[in-house]
C-alpha cells in the first residue's frame, strides 16, 4: 500500500504534475485554525488521495471525529486516484463547487500556491509547524507565508539480499559508496550464471535515484540566479554525478532502461536482483505479496525473498523526500473549519497513526520516534534526515511532466546521447521550461 | 439476398486452396484470440504466478482472488450500474435523434442538407480533451457536474454523428417504392415512417447501437473530470484501479474481463442482428 | 456507413451504385417542404450547438489568449495574445515532429489495416462455414475488449520482465531476456501499431465482409467463365462494388488512428517520451501536464484544420454519393 507514496511521486512526476513561484493575489490576511467556528449544518470537502484510503483510513476517521466533535461541522471525504488527479483538479478549481481541503504531492503545491490556488494559513495553529520536514514544506511557504500544511514523507533506503551478501562473505550493509560498490562486484560475479540477475536494479528512468547521485556528488538540477533559474545539470560536478550513476547502472543493472521504480520491488522478487534503492515499505512489498492487493486485510503469500531481505540508508546518497502536503483552497467557503480539520488530521495524535502505518511523520523532531516505535521505517527514517528535494520552482513540476529527466537518462543508458550532450539538452529544456513566462 | 456461399466450395477454388485459406482463418482466430487468452490466463492466476519470470500457459493454482477481489471493491457495483444506466441512456437517445436527423438526410432535398451532412462530418473531427475544461464549466453551470444525465448528454453528443451518418446510410438503403407504394395504399407520411421505415431500419439500429454502446462503456477521461468517485462507470473504475496496484496485474486483467462482459452480453443478444445489420439489407432480398 | 444500396433493388445486379432513376422525380417533389426535414433534423442540432458551441466557441478563443494556471483557477481573464500561439506552434520542431510522426502513423496504421480487413473479408468468403463463425466469434471477443484494457492486455505482452513474447522468443533461441520494446522508437511504434491493428480489424473486416455479400457471385462466375483471373475479378468487379463502403471506413480509420491516445498513452504507462507523442498526447499534456491551456488549444485547432484538410477529399467524395441518394 505504501506504494502509493511511490506512485504519488512518480505520477506526479509523469502523469500530471505541478510545481512553484510567482506571488498569491490573496491579501485576506492568514486563516486561522484556531477560531471558534459553529460548524453545526455546515460539511467541508476533503479531496485525499488513495493512499489515505488503504493504509491509514483510521487516522481519517479519528481525525474527523475529533474535528466533528470540537466544532459541530460534518466531513465528506473523497479519495481519489493518483492517474487523473491533477486535471480534475484544474477543471475544478476553475468552477465555483470547490473541495475545502486538498492533498498533493510534495512536488506538485508549489505550482497551485504561486499561482493562487491556497488560502494562507497561520503557520503557528499547526502542532510541530516549526519542525516541519523542509522538504514538504518548502512547497508551502512563499514570500514568508505558508499555504499549506506537511502530511506525510518517504525516504529511500538501500534493500539489499542478506542471504547473498552472506555467500559473497559480506557480512554488513555497506557504509561507504565504495563498500557498495565492492559488494555490488562481488555479487555480480557470485551470480554470474543468472542471465537476469541484476547486482543494484536500477531501471532506467529512475530519475530520484539518478538525481540523488547527481547531488552525492555536489551536483545541482538547477539553481536561481537573479530571476532566472539556470539549470546546472552541465556542471562538472552534477556531469561527473551523473557519470557516477551511469557506470554503475550500466555495468550493475540489467533493468528495463524505459522502466521507472514503478515496478522494481515486484521485479526485485523474482530472486534476481542483489539491492535495489527503494522506500523502505518496498521492502515488505518485495517479500510478501497479499492474497488480494486491494484488501489490506487478505494474508500475505511470500515471495522468493521472503526473509532474506534488510535495508540500510544509502551509503554518501542523500535521499529524495517524496510525500503529500494539505492545503484550504482559496475558493473555499468554509476556510477556517478547513484549516481546523487539517490541525486535527496532522497533529501528533495523527502523526502517531501514520507512523504505525509505515509512514514517515511530517516533522524532524517526530523523526527519532518514528524509528524507534516502527523498525520498519527506521532506515528511512535517517534518510530523510539526509534528503534532497527538486527546486523549489513555479514551473518545476513541468519539467517532471515533461518527462525531461526521464528522457535525458534514457538516452544516455542507451549510448543515445554522451553525459555531457544529455545533460546539455536537459538544461536547455529546464531553462526553456522554468522561465517560461 | 441468399446466403449461397455456406460451406460450399465455389467454382474455380481448388481443395488445396480452399484447406489453404481455412487454416489462414484459423490461425488468423487464433492470433486474434491470443492477446484475450492472455488476458484470461493471467486473470486466474494467483498474484505470485502472474508475477513471474517464466510465464506458463495456464495458471498452476487456478484461482478466482482476482475476481473476488475486484468485486469485493465498494465502489465496484455502483460504476457497473453508473456504467450501464449512462450507456443506454445516451445510446437510446442517440438512436431515437439520430434516426430523425437520418431520416431527413436520406429521404428528402432540402435546403441546408449538405450544411447538415458537413456539420455532422466535422464534429467528429473534435478532439474532446481538448473541450475538458470549457465542457466542465458549462456542465457545472447547468449543475449537470457529479450526475450520470450530464455524463450522458456529453456521450450523446459523442455518438450522434456516428450514429446520424450510419442509420443514413441504412435508410438510403430501403428502396423508396416501398414508401410510394405505401403513400398510394393511403399512408400519410408520418405512417411511412412509422410503419415503414423504422421497422426495416431495425438491424441497422442495433448495428449502430454496437458502435454506440462501445464508445459510452469505454470512455473514461470526461466521466473522471466530471463525476465523484461515487458516480464513476467500470472503466474510470478500472482507472482507478489500475495506478493504486501499480503491478498488481492479475487484478486488474480479472477487472479488464469483468469490463467487457457487459459488451460481449450485449454482442451474444444482438449477435443474429450484427450480420443482417451490418450487410445494409434492411430487406432481405 | 452503408451507402450501398439495397440488395433488393433488382437492378442492382447489372448496375453498380448509381441508384434507380426514381430520386430524380422524388427530389423535385420534395423540395418543396423544406420544413419537414428541418423539424426532423433540429433535435440532432439542438444537441450539437447545446453542449458543443459554447465548449467549441472556449477553446477557440482559449487559443488566442494566453491561460495558464493562474488565470485558470482565479478566474483572471487570460491575455489577448493573438496568433502568438499559433505562431508558436508552427515554428517549434518539436510540434513538426509530433506533426510528422501521427501523419506517419496513419499513413501506415490505416493501409495495413484496411488491407487485412479487406483480406479478412475476402478470406471469410471462402473458409468453411464453421472457421467463418470461429473468425467471427474470435473477432467480436477483441471487438469487445475496450481500448484501455486492449492496451493493458499488450504492456503485459511485451513487458520486458514478465512478458510472454520476450519469454517465446528467448525460448525460440533468440536473445530476448530483458529485452525492452520501446527503446528502439521503430519497435515501439511496431508494438503501438500492431496493437491498434489488432483492434481494429474486427469492425473493417465485419463490415467489409458484410459490404462483400453485396458483391453478386453471379458476376464473379461469369467473368471467370470468361477467363478472367480472380486477381482481375477483385480489381474489376469487387472493388469497384466496394468502394462506396472502403472509402467510409477508411475515413473512419483514418479520423480514429489520427485522434490516437489511449494506446500510446497506456503503452508508455502514462508519459510517453518525446518520440512516442502524438498530437492528441501532445495537445493533452501541454495544456494539463504544463499548464498551457491555450497552447494545448491551439494545437488542438491545428489538429482539427489537418484533418479537415484530409477529409476534404472524403466529403467531397461522400457529396457526391448524396447527390446520388
Amino acid at each position: 500500500m505504501k506504494r502509493k507514496i511511490a506512485v504519488a511521486a512518480t505520477l506526479a512526476a509523469t502523469l500530471f504534475g505541478a510545481a512553484a513561484c510567482g506571488g498569491s493575489d490573496s491579501n485576506e490576511g492568514a486563516t486561522s485554525a484556531n477560531a471558534t467556528v459553529d460548524g453545526k449544518g455546515k460539511t467541508i470537502k476533503v479531496w485525499l488521495m488513495v493512499d489515505a484510503e488503504t493504509a491509514w483510513k483510521p487516522v481519517v476517521e479519528d481525525a474527523t471525529a475529533r474535528f466533528t466533535a470540537a466544532t459541530g461541522a460534518q466531513v465528506n471525504v473523497e479519495y481519489q486516484q493518483w492517474a487523473n488527479h491533477l486535471t480534475k483538479l484544474d477543471a475544478t478549481l476553475a468552477g465555483s463547487d470547490v473541495p475545502d481541503v486538498v492533498e498533493l504531492g510534495n512536488t506538485e503545491f508549489s505550482k497551485y500556491v504561486f499561482n493562487g490556488g491556497f488560502a494562507e494559513l497561520n503557520k503557528g495553529d499547526f502542532e510541530n509547524s516549526d519542525t516541519w520536514l523542509s522538504g514538504l514544506s518548502g512547497a508551502c511557504e512563499l514570500d514568508g507565508k505558508t499555504y499549506c500544511v506537511p502530511y506525510y514523507a518517504g525516504a529511500r533506503v538501500l534493500i539489499y539480499r542478506k542471504d547473498l551478501f552472506e555467500k559473497a562473505g559480506v557480512t554488513e550493509a555497506p557504509k561507504t559508496y565504495a563498500d557498495f560498490l565492492s559488494t555490488a562486484e562481488k555479487l555480480q560475479t557470485g551470480n554470474a550464471a543468472d542471465k537476469k540477475f541484476s547486482a543494484v536494479y536500477m531501471p532506467g528512468q529512475y530519475w530520484y535515484a539518478a538525481m540523488s547521485w547527481v547531488k552525492s556528488n555536489g551536483g545541482e538540477i538547477a539553481k536561481k540566479d537573479g530571476d532566472k533559474w539556470v539549470g546546472q545539470l552541465s556542471s562538472p560536478e552534477s556531469q561527473a554525478g551523473l557519470q557516477k550513476w551511469v557506470d554503475m547502472t550500466k555495468k550493475y543493472s540489467k533493468a528495463d532502461v524505459t522502466k521507472n521504480e514503478n515496478e522494481q520491488a515486484g521485479i526485485f522478487a523474482q530472486g534476481s536482483g542483489g539491492m535495489f534503492y527503494g522506500n523502505a515499505w518496498e521492502q515488505g512489498v518485495a517479500e510478501e505479496v497479499r492474497k488480494d492487493p486491494n484488501d489490506p486485510n487478505s494474508p500475505l503469500v511470500p515471495t522468493k525473498v521472503k526473509g532474506k531481505l534488510a535495508a540500510a540508508p544509502m551509503p554518501e546518497i542523500p535521499s529524495f523526500l517524496g510525500g503529500s502536503n494539505l492545503g484550504v483552497t482559496q475558493k473555499s467557503a468554509n476556510k477556517e473549519l478547513s484549516a481546523q480539520w487539517i490541525k486535527y488530521f496532522t497533529d501528533a495524535k495523527s502523526m502517531e497513526g501514520l507512523i504505525k502505518a509505515s509512514a514517515l511523520p511530517n516533522s524532524t523532531a517526530l523523526l527519532d520516534k518514528a524509528a524507534t516505535e516502527n523498525p520498519k521505517i527506521a532506515p528511512a527514517a535517517l534518510s530523510a534526515k539526509q534528503s534532497w528535494f527538486p527546486p523549489n520552482a513555479e514551473k518545476w513540476a513541468d519539467v517532471e511532466k515533461g518527462n525531461v529527466l526521464q528522457t535525458m537518462l534514457t538516452d544516455i543508458l542507451t549510448g543515445k546521447k554522451s553525459v555531457a550532450d544529455g545533460a546539455k539538452w536537459a538544461d536547455e529544456q529546464i531553462n526553456a521550461t522554468l522561465n517560461e513566462a | 439476398m441468399a446466403r449461397h456461399d455456406e460451406g460450399v466450395v465455389t467454382v474455380g477454388r481448388s481443395r488445396i486452396g480452399t484447406f489453404f485459406a481455412n487454416t489462414t482463418g484459423i490461425v488468423f482466430g487464433l492470433l486474434m484470440l491470443f492477446p484475450v487468452y492472455w488476458v484470461l490466463n493471467t486473470a486466474f492466476k494467483p498474484t505470485n504466478e502472474v508475477q513471474s519470470f517464466t510465464p506458463t500457459f495456464l495458471p498452476e493454482n487456478p484461482t478466482l482472488d482476482n475476481f473476488k477481489s475486484a468485486l469485493g471493491e465498494e465502489l465496484f457495483l455502483p460504476a457497473m450500474v453508473n456504467g450501464l444506466i449512462i450507456t443506454a441512456m445516451a445510446v437510446a437517445a442517440a438512436l431515437v435523434v439520430g434516426f430523425l436527423a437520418a431520416l431527413a438526410i436520406a429521404r428528402f432535398a432540402f435546403y441546408g442538407r449538405k450544411a447538415i451532412i458537413l456539420v455532422v462530418l466535422a464534429v467528429q473531427l473534435v478532439p474532446f480533451l481538448a473541450l475538458l475544461i470549457p465542457l466542465f464549466l458549462m456542465m457545472q453551470r447547468a449543475q449537470l457536474t457529479n450526475s450520470l444525465i450530464g455524463v450522458a448528454l456529453v456521450y450523446l453528443v459523442l455518438l450522434l454523428p456516428y450514429t446520424v451518418w450510419t442509420l443514413r446510410g441504412f435508410i438510403s438503403g430501403i428502396p423508396r417504392e416501398l414508401d410510394e407504394a405505401a403513400m398510394i395504399d393511403g399512408c400519410s407520411r408520418p405512417q411511412v415512417f412509422w410503419r415503414i421505415i423504422l421497422p426495416l431500419t431495425g438491424p441497422g439500429l442495433v448495428a449502430t447501437s454496437i458502435y454506440g454502446f462501445i464508445q459510452a462503456w469505454n470512455e473514461f477521461i470526461i466521466i473522471n473530470t466530471l463525476n465523484s468517485p461515487q458516480k464513476q462507470n467500470l472503466m474510470a473504475w478500472l482507472l482507478y484501479n489500475q495506478t493504486e496496484r501499480g503491478t498488481a496485474w492479475g487484478p486488474l486483467m480479472a477487472g479488464a474481463i469483468i469490463t467487457s462482459i457487459p459488451v460481449v452480453v450485449f454482442f451474444l443478444l444482438i449477435q443474429r442482428n450484427i450480420a443482417t445489420g451490418l450487410t445494409a439489407g434492411a430487406v432481405k432480398g | 456507413m452503408y451507402a450501398v444500396d439495397s440488395p433488393a433493388s433488382p437492378a442492382r445486379a447489372q448496375q453498380t451504385p448509381p441508384a434507380p432513376p426514381a430520386h430524380r422525380t422524388r427530389r423535385r417533389r420534395n423540395r418543396s417542404d423544406n420544413r419537414v426535414p428541418w423539424l426532423l433534423t433540429l433535435p440532432t442540432l439542438l444537441i450539437l450547438v447545446a453542449l458543443l458551441a459554447y465548449p467549441l466557441y472556449r477553446m477557440v478563443v482559449l487559443s488566442f489568449q494566453n491561460m495558464r494556471l493562474r488565470e485558470l483557477i482565479t478566474g483572471l481573464t487570460p491575455p489577448w495574445v493573438g496568433f502568438d500561439q499559433y505562431t508558436k506552434a508552427l515554428g517549434d520542431g518539436v510540434f513538426w515532429g509530433v506533426v510528422a510522426r501521427t501523419a506517419a502513423f496513419t499513413v501506415v496504421s490505416v493501409t495495413i489495416s484496411v488491407l487485412a480487413g479487406l483480406s479478412i473479408a475476402l478470406l471469410m468468403r471462402r473458409v468453411h462455414s464453421k472457421v467463418r463463425i470461429f473468425m467471427m466469434v474470435a473477432m467480436m471477443f477483441v471487438w469487445a475488449l475496450p481500448q484501455l484494457v486492449a492496451a493493458q492486455a499488450f504492456r503485459w505482452l511485451t513487458d520486458s520482465d514478465f512478458g510472454v513474447v520476450n519469454y517465446v522468443l528467448t525460448k525460440l533461441g533468440l536473445d530476448y531476456a530483458n529485452h525492452s520494446w520501446f527503446v528502439n522508437p521503430w519497435q515501439g511504434w511496431a508494438v503501438i501499431t500492431t496493437l491498434v491493428v489488432w483492434a481494429g480489424i474486427p469492425f473493417l473486416a465485419i463490415s467489409l465482409s458484410a459490404g462483400l455479400t453485396q458483391v453478386p457471385k453471379e458476376l464473379i462466375e461469369a467473368a471467370t467463365v470468361d477467363g478472367a483471373s480472380s486477381w482481375q475479378a477483385l480489381r474489376n468487379i469487387t472493388l469497384p462494388i466496394l468502394k462506396p463502403l472502403l472509402t467510409i471506413v477508411t475515413t473512419l480509420s483514418v479520423i480514429w488512428n489520427f485522434g490516437l491516445f489511449t494506446q500510446n498513452w497506456a503503452l508508455r504507462d502514462g508519459h510517453p517520451e518525446p518520440v512516442y507523442q502524438t498530437l492528441s498526447t501532445f495537445s493533452y499534456t501541454q495544456a494539463f501536464g504544463q499548464s498551457r491551456y491555450s497552447y494545448g488549444s491551439a494545437i488542438a485547432v491545428i489538429t482539427v484544420l489537418l484533418m479537415f484538410g484530409v477529409m476534404v477529399f472524403y466529403i467531397r467524395q461522400m457529396f457526391k454519393i448524396g447527390e446520388v441518394d
